[in-house]
């Protein structure tokens, strides 16, 4: 084991250097992100974990340059991130598979806009969709799918343009928990198999502990790094994981750092509504 | 449900049962001699002018000129509208400046404009396809621009991050996210510009359908008039479903 060196951040593929987010609201100015900083390491797994409103869907918007932000760096292999970066792969929250497109033309969507020829795109496209469990699925379309099918759809056409970073915001969050499960499993084989480098944005802290290297705890607005945690349990992982008693640990030690956030976040809900209905009546 | 099932389902029954009621009163009417000659003409008759409107070259060549102005009104005035919808939709400012007046306009009746597009574009075709335009213009614009709109804002997310250029974005997001509505507006477009182009035709004009039926009715030849409708009806339908087809086969596959 060494340990890590004052240039561990030369190593890190993607580095959040001090960033800043603030919004101008009506109610005054809001900070999102406060000052985080943080590396990806190659092929490692990072999940970043956070109650509603800590500001972890802002980062990844930050992160994958599709809003500009205050104060800080944002960057992937040395290059700056102002605008979205051809080595990040988002995958989103919402449904966003493309409906008039069948599985195939909604993987093969990044290959077409840099104008690999058709034959090609389609041999590429298949191989993704066989890799995320979806052979026998090429020609059909969204609506025919499953949820789970169509984030799978939406995975597999963010690998295919070969992110050096797959950078996901709750990807599972509209699923249901068995679902959810499974899926993980798939991803997590998948990222195994591609040492495919990832950061997950997520509040599901058994998601985060089954998949991650490190996990970073985000504090309630403003959005603080509260801790990172090393998950230091075996590879290759699976679900069945979530029954061993070190995988117990993590989590009630994550939930113990969440715990305090998490109602920190709700009470300035509570408050925030009652201070409003207050003056409304 | 019963193993065998009627040939002619229930309402197939009833439509045909009110077509050949209608026709039987038309013929009765006819030969009933209470209204004047002709203005109620046999079916033989309309049958025989039908026969001898569709054997010569002439109607054809009159059709042709008259789905020339509507083809020419729907792509002009359909091309600008969508361009019209599209940047309104796409920007709140202008929307805001604009988009009320489309909605004050898009209802009057276009063919007041007529005296001024014949003063411009002359009695030829030109007038017809400018008022055919006008008419189709803003059935087009509204669809364009409230389907531009409701564009699920995560697949322009997704375009984004994935660096597509303006033109990609367009033509591969926006253009297909907006097509049911679209389709939709065409399809008014299309209905519009036939009646402001067959309209314009038969108020001042020289060739065309509605030229040729406002011709049959001044020397009050009903029965060549009736076949015309006839036909007209047959090729509007007609063109209406091709147009519905269009947006028919693209919802199995989903909005």
């Amino acid at each position: 084991m060494t340990a890590p060196s004052p240039n561990a951040a030369n190593a890190d593929i993607l580095v959040v250097d001090d960033v800043v987010v603030r919004f101008e609201t009506q109610e005054g100015p809001v900070t999102a992100v406060d000052h985080v900083s943080f590396g990806v390491r190659q092929g490692e797994f990072l999940s970043v974990i956070g109650p509603s409103g800590c500001g972890k869907s802002t980062l990844f918007n930050v992160i994958g340059g599709l809003i500009g932000h205050t104060s800080g760096v944002v960057s992937v292999g040395g290059e700056t991130i102002d605008s979205p970066h051809k080595s990040i792969g988002m995958v989103f929250q919402e449904e966003s598979t493309f409906p008039w497109r069948s599985v195939t033309d909604n993987v093969a969507f990044p290959l077409e806009l840099i104008g690999m020829p058709k034959a090609q795109r389609i041999e590429r496209a298949r191989h993704f969709i066989a890799l995320v469990g979806l052979d026998g699925f090429e020609n059909r379309y969204p609506n025919e799918l499953s949820g789970g099918m169509r984030q799978r759809v939406s995975l597999a056409r963010t690998l295919a343009s070969e992110p050096k970073i797959l950078l996901m915001d709750e990807p599972f969050a509209a699923l249901d928990e068995q679902t959810r499960l499974l899926l993980g499993d798939k991803v997590l084989q998948i990222q195994q198999q591609l040492k495919q480098t990832t950061l997950l944005i997520t509040h599901n802290i058994t998601e985060a502990v089954q998949m991650s290297d490190r996990i970073l705890v985000m504090t309630y607005r403003p959005g603080k790094v509260k801790r990172i945690v090393d998950i230091d349990l075996p590879r290759p992982r699976t679900s069945e994981i979530v029954g061993s008693e070190a995988f117990g640990r993590y989590v009630a030690q994550i939930w113990a750092d969440l715990r305090e956030e998490a109602s920190r976040g709700m009470r300035d809900e509570e408050e925030h509504t009652l201070h409003h209905t207050g003056g409304a009546s | 449900m019963p193993a065998s099932a009627p040939v002619l389902s229930p309402v197939t029954v009833l439509r045909l049962v009110i077509i050949l009621t209608v026709l039987a009163v038309w013929e009765f009417l006819s030969h009933s001699g209470w209204l004047y000659r002709d203005v109620v003409p046999s079916l033989l008759a309309i049958g025989r002018a039908m026969f001898d409107l569709l054997a010569h070259g002439e109607y054809y060549f009159n059709l042709a000129v008259t789905a020339g102005e509507v083809g020419a009104a729907l792509a002009i005035g359909g091309g600008l509208g969508l361009v019209v919808g599209i940047v309104l939709g796409a920007n709140r400012f202008l929307s805001k400046a604009f988009e009320s007046y489309l909605y004050y306009l898009g209802p009057t009746p276009k063919i007041i404009f007529f005296p001024i597009m014949i003063m411009w574009f002359g009695v030829g075709p030109g007038s017809k396809i400018a008022l055919g335009t006008l008419s189709c213009f803003f059935p087009v614009a509204l669809s364009a621009a409230a389907g531009m709109r409701q564009i699920d804002k995560v697949l322009i997310r997704v375009g984004n991050s994935f660096r597509a250029s303006t033109a990609q974005m367009v033509f591969k997001i926006y253009l297909p996210a907006m097509r049911h509505p679209i389709i939709n507006g065409v399809r008014l477009g299309l209905g519009v510009a036939l009646i402001g182009t067959l309209l314009a035709e038969t108020k001042l004009s020289n060739k065309g359908i509605g030229f040729l039926i406002i011709q049959a009715y001044s020397i009050f030849d009903m029965p060549r008039m009736y076949a015309m409708l006839i036909v007209l009806f047959v090729l509007s339908i007609g063109a209406n479903s091709v147009v519905g087809r269009l947006g028919g086969l693209d919802s199995i596959k989903r909005s």
